[in-house]
C-alpha cells in the first residue's frame, strides 16, 4: 500500500539558516504520527512546506502518490490537507459560525453566490470539536484559548481534510483543555482520520499516535515506536542539549 | 549635454533633500507618513511669511521655518500616529486626511493664490552657455551637507544608533532598555525639520501654493519605494535616477511626460521587486 | 432579512417623496451625496472588504467618465451604448488595478493606486489632446435628463439599484469570504479558496460600480476636466465617505457621503472658500482615530444602549 503523504529529502533555506535538511518521512492512511524536536527544529516549516506557504528548495512532496510542491495552497487543501497554527489567527470579527463556513465554502464563485450557508453542517463540526449550540453566535476575542484550539480545528475540518497538520495543539491550555482535545483526536483518531501532530507536550502525545519522528536541525534523527524514539540516545542528547 | 548633466544633478539633489526625511520615518517608525508633504508647505510658507510678510533676514526665517517642521512632526507624532499604535493602513489615511487638513488650514491664513519665493541665494553661474542660479546650486550643496550629516549623525552619535537600533528591531531596541517612543519623536522631529528645509528650497525653485504637498509626496514616495526601506545611500542613488530621467524626459521628448516615468518606476518596482532595488538597508 | 428589506423599502419611498418637499438646491445637493455615495461604495467593496486599500479609485472612475464622455461627444454614440461601453472599459482598467494586488498588499498596495491615478491625470493630458481635450477636458457632453427633479430620481435611483445589488451580493457567502480576505488572507487559501479570484472578482465589482458612476457622472455634469477628478482631494472626500459612514458595509459609505456632503453645504455659509475642507477634515479625523468603525458603529452602539442591549446582529447591513 502506498502511503498517503511522502517528503523525500526536503530542503528549506531562510537566507543562511537551513530549516529542513533533506528531510523524508512519510505518513500512512489512517495513521497518526507525532513530529517532535527542540525549538527551532523545523517542524512548523515541514506544515509550512507541505501547505505551499513557503516552497522548499529541493526535494519532493507527494500527496496519494501526486506531487504537490507546485500547487498553489488552496489547491493542497482541495487534494486534502489541512493544518492548524502554532498561534490561532482565526477570522477575528466572524463568530465562531463563520469561521466554520468560510472553512466550508466551496472554491467557486457561481455556487458561493446562489447556495447559501449549511447552518447544520456549521453547528455538527462545531459539535464534533466539542462547542456548545451558544457558542456558535461568540466572536474570536471572547474565546479561551483552548476554545480558539477548537476553533482552529474545526475550521480545518470543515475542509474535509484526508489528512491533517496540527501545530503544537496543547500550547497554552490547561490541563482540563489538554484532556478534552486529547479525548476529541483520540476520537477522530478512531474515525480513521489521519494526522502529523507536533506538540512539545510528549506526554499528551503519546496515547494519541501510532508512529514518531524526531527532528532536530531540520533532519530527521529517530524514527519508530514512540517509547523507541523517546529512548534513542541521538534524541535524549538533542532534548538535553537545548 | 552638459546642460542635462548639470541640471539632472541639480535636480536629483534636490529630490534627495526632499525624500531623506520621508526615508527616515519610514525606515524608524514603519509608517508612512503622507503628510510629509505638509511639512515642505509649512517650511516653504513660514519661511515666506517671516522674510517676505515681517521682512526679517534670511537666517532667522530659515530657522524659523524649520522649528515649525519639527514643531509639525512631533505634534504628528504626539496626537496621531502614537495614538494608532503602528496600525500602518490607518497611520496613511489619517495622515493623508491630516495633509487636506494642513492645506486648508493654508488657504485659510494665506489664502489660495500662488506665490513667489524670492531666492534664497542671489545670482547666477555660468558654466560654458549653460546658467544656473546660485539658489540651486546651494540647495544641491545643502542636501548633499545634510545627507552627509545624517548619515555621520546617525552613525556615529547615541541618538542615532538608538534611531538605528530602532529601524532594526523596535521590540529588541525597546527590551534592551531603549526609550522606543523618545527615539520615535526625535525622527518625527527631525523628519519634520528636514522636510521644512527642503521645503524652503524647493518653493524657491518653483512657488508658493496650498496645493504644492502633492508633487514632493509623491517624489518621496518614489525615491522610498524604488530605494528600499530605509537606505540613506539607496535614497540619493535614486534621487538621481529620478531627476536625471525627469531632465531627460523633458529634454529630449516632452515636458509634459517628465512625471510619467515616476510613476511607472513605482509601478514597475512595486510589481516586480517590492522590496526595493536596494533591498531593506539598514539606516 | 424581511426587516431589513423594510427599511430599504422605507428608505426608497422616504426619498423618491423628496422633491415634493424639498428646494432644487438641496436636490443637486443630494445628487452629488448620491454619486459620491457610488463612487464610496465602489471604493468599500475592494477596500472595505478586502483591505486592499486604494488610494487611485479616480483612476478607474476616470475611465469610465472619460469613455463615455469621449464616445459620446466626439463620435456621437448614443449614451445607451457609451455607458455599458465604459463600464466595460473601467473593467479593463480594474484587470489593470488588480495586478499588483497579485504580489503586493498594505502600504506598497496604496501607493502603486495612487500612482496609478497620477500616471492617468499626466497621460489624459499628453495623449491625444484631440481626444481627452488636454488639460482643459471636454465641455458640452450630453446630458441625459435636465432639471434637478428628473436628474434626482436618476441619480438615486442608479445608487440604490447599486446599492441594494451590493448589499445583496455582501450577504451570500462571497460577502464573509470577501471579508475573511481582509482579516486573514493566508486562512482563506488555508481554507482552500483561491483568494486570487476573490480579489478579481472584488476588483471587477468595485470597477463595474466606478465606471457606472463615472459615466453617469460625466453626462450628469456635462464637463470633465483632469485637475478635478484625478485629484487626491477626491480620493480624500471618497475614502472619508466610506471610512466616516462605516467601512465594510453597504449603508455605511452611503451614510457617509450624505453626511460629508452636507456638511460640506452647511460649513458654505460660515466658510465660503476651500477652507471649509479644514472642518470637514478635522471631523473626519477625530471622527476616524476614535471610531473607526464610522458612524455606522455609534448608532448600533446608541441602539444597543436604547434598546436596552439588543443583541440582534448588525451583519453586513
Ligand atoms: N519565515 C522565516 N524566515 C526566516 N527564518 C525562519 C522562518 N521560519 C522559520 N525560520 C527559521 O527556521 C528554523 C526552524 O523554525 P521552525 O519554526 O520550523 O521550528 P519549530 O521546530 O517549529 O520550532 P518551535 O518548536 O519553536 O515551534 C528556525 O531557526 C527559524 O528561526
Ligand atoms: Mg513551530
Amino acid at each position: 500500500m502506498s502511503s498517503l503523504l511522502v517528503l523525500d529529502n526536503v530542503v528549506k533555506r531562510f537566507g543562511g539558516i537551513v530549516a529542513t535538511n533533506g528531510l523524508s518521512f512519510h505518513v500512512d492512511r489512517g495513521e497518526s504520527l507525532a513530529l517532535i524536536g527542540p525549538n527551532g527544529a523545523g517542524k512548523t516549516t515541514i506544515f509550512s512546506l507541505i501547505m505551499g506557504e513557503h516552497r522548499q528548495n529541493s526535494g519532493t512532496i507527494k500527496l496519494n502518490g501526486e506531487e504537490i510542491s507546485n500547487l498553489p495552497t488552496h489547491k493542497r487543501i482541495q487534494k486534502g490537507v489541512a493544518r492548524t497554527y502554532q498561534v490561532p489567527r482565526p477570522f477575528s470579527e466572524m463568530d465562531v459560525a463563520g469561521n466554520i463556513r468560510v472553512g466550508m465554502m466551496p472554491d467557486n464563485l457561481w455556487q458561493m453566490i446562489t447556495r447559501g450557508a449549511d447552518p447544520d453542517g456549521e453547528l455538527a463540526i462545531a459539535r464534533s470539536v466539542g462547542f456548545r449550540d451558544a457558542d456558535l453566535s461568540r466572536k474570536p476575542s471572547e474565546l479561551s484559548m483552548g476554545d480558539l484550539r477548537k476553533l482552529e480545528l474545526a475550521r480545518t475540518l470543515a475542509t474535509r481534510p484526508e489528512v491533517m497538520l496540527l501545530d503544537e495543539v496543547f500550547a497554552g491550555l490547561t490541563v482540563g483543555e489538554i484532556e478534552q482535545i486529547s479525548h476529541l483526536l483520540a476520537e477522530k483518531r478512531k474515525q480513521g482520520l489521519t494526522y502529523i501532530i507536533v506538540s512539545h507536550d510528549l506526554r499528551a502525545l503519546e496515547p494519541l499516535v501510532d508512529r514518531a519522528v524526531a527532528m532536530t536541525f531540520g533532519k530527521a534523527i529517530a524514527e519508530g515506536s514512540f517509547s523507541d524514539v523517546m529512548d534513542d540516545e541521538a534524541v535524549r542528547s538533542a532534548y538535553l542539549g537545548q | 549635454m552638459l546642460q542635462v548633466l548639470i541640471q539632472g544633478f541639480l535636480l536629483s539633489g534636490l529630490y534627495a533633500l526632499i525624500a531623506v526625511g520621508f526615508t527616515l520615518i519610514f525606515s524608524v517608525g514603519r509608517v508612512l507618513n503622507l503628510a510629509y508633504g505638509a511639512y515642505l508647505m509649512i517650511g516653504g510658507y513660514a519661511y515666506f511669511y517671516m522674510v517676505q510678510t515681517l521682512g526679517m533676514p534670511k537666517l532667522p526665517g530659515f530657522l524659523f521655518a524649520i522649528g515649525m517642521g519639527a514643531l509639525a512632526g512631533v505634534l504628528m507624532y504626539r496626537i496621531l500616529v502614537k495614538r494608532l499604535k503602528g496600525d500602518q493602513v490607518a497611520v496613511e489615511i489619517s495622515t493623508l486626511i491630516l495633509a487636506v487638513v494642513i492645506q486648508a488650514g493654508i488657504v485659510l491664513v494665506f489664502n489660495d493664490s500662488s506665490k513667489i519665493l524670492h531666492p534664497i541665494v542671489d545670482g547666477v553661474w555660468r558654466i560654458g552657455s549653460t546658467t544656473i542660479t546660485n539658489n540651486i546650486l546651494v540647495a544641491m550643496v545643502a542636501s548633499w551637507f545634510i545627507l552627509g550629516g545624517l548619515l555621520l549623525f546617525v552613525k556615529k552619535t547615541h541618538v542615532g544608533r538608538a534611531m538605528q537600533a530602532v529601524s532594526m528591531d523596535a521590540k529588541g531596541a525597546r527590551i534592551s532598555g531603549i526609550n522606543t517612543d523618545r527615539v520615535n519623536m526625535m525622527t518625527w522631529a527631525i523628519s519634520g525639520a528636514l522636510g521644512a528645509v527642503a521645503g524652503v528650497f524647493f518653493a524657491s525653485y518653483t512657488q508658493l501654493n496650498p496645493s504644492m504637498w502633492v508633487a514632493p509626496l509623491i517624489i518621496a514616495v518614489a525615491v522610498v519605494i524604488v530605494g528600499g526601506i530605509g537606505s540613506i545611500v539607496g535614497t540619493l542613488i535614486v534621487a538621481h535616477i529620478i531627476g536625471f530621467m525627469e531632465i531627460i524626459t523633458t529634454t529630449f521628448i516632452a515636458a509634459e511626460l517628465r512625471g510619467v516615468f515616476t510613476m511607472l518606476l513605482i509601478i514597475g518596482v512595486l510589481v516586480i521587486r517590492p522590496q526595493g532595488l536596494f533591498g531593506r538597508g539598514d539606516l | 432579512m424581511p426587516r431589513l428589506l423594510l427599511a430599504w423599502a422605507a428608505f426608497a419611498v422616504i426619498m423618491l417623496l423628496l422633491p415634493q418637499v424639498v428646494s432644487p438646491g438641496t436636490l443637486r445637493i443630494i445628487i452629488f451625496a448620491n454619486f459620491l455615495a457610488i463612487f464610496a461604495m465602489s471604493w468599500d467593496f475592494i477596500s472595505g472588504k478586502t483591505g486592499y486599500i486604494s488610494f487611485g479609485h479616480p483612476f478607474l472612475i476616470g475611465i469610465g467618465a472619460y469613455t463615455s464622455a469621449i464616445l459620446s461627444y466626439r463620435f456621437g454614440v448614443p449614451v445607451s451604448l457609451s455607458i455599458p461601453l465604459a463600464v466595460l472599459a473601467t473593467m479593463i482598467g480594474g484587470t489593470l488595478f488588480f495586478l499588483p494586488a497579485l504580489r503586493i498588499k498594505g502600504t506598497y498596495f496604496a501607493l502603486v493606486t495612487l500612482a496609478f491615478m497620477e500616471l492617468m491625470y499626466q497621460l489624459v493630458q499628453v495623449i491625444r489632446p484631440d481626444l481627452t481635450g488636454g488639460t482643459r477636458g471636454i465641455s458640452g457632453i450630453k446630458t441625459i435628463l435636465s432639471g434637478a427633479v428628473p436628474n434626482f430620481y436618476l441619480s438615486f435611483g442608479l445608487m440604490f439599484a447599486i446599492a441594494l445589488a451590493l448589499w445583496l451580493l455582501s450577504r451570500t457567502r462571497i460577502g464573509t469570504a470577501l471579508d475573511a480576505i481582509s482579516m486573514n488572507e493566508e486562512a482563506v487559501s488555508g481554507s482552500g479558496l483561491n483568494t486570487t479570484r476573490l480579489k478579481l472578482f472584488a476588483f471587477m465589482v468595485s470597477a463595474l460600480v466606478a465606471g457606472l458612476g463615472g459615466a453617469f457622472y460625466a453626462h450628469y455634469l456635462g464637463s470633465i476636466a483632469p485637475r478635478a477628478l484625478f485629484d487626491i482631494n477626491f480620493v480624500f472626500t471618497i475614502i472619508v465617505s466610506a471610512l466616516i459612514g462605516g467601512s465594510s458595509t453597504v449603508i455605511g459609505p452611503i451614510i457617509g457621503a450624505y453626511f460629508m456632503t452636507f456638511l460640506l453645504e452647511y460649513l458654505r455659509p460660515v466658510l465660503p472658500g476651500s477652507e471649509r475642507y479644514l472642518v470637514y477634515g478635522l471631523i473626519a479625523l477625530v471622527l476616524y482615530v476614535y471610531q473607526p468603525k464610522g458612524i455606522m458603529e455609534l448608532l448600533r452602539k446608541l441602539g444597543v444602549r436604547a434598546g436596552g442591549g439588543r443583541t440582534g446582529r448588525a451583519g453586513n447591513v
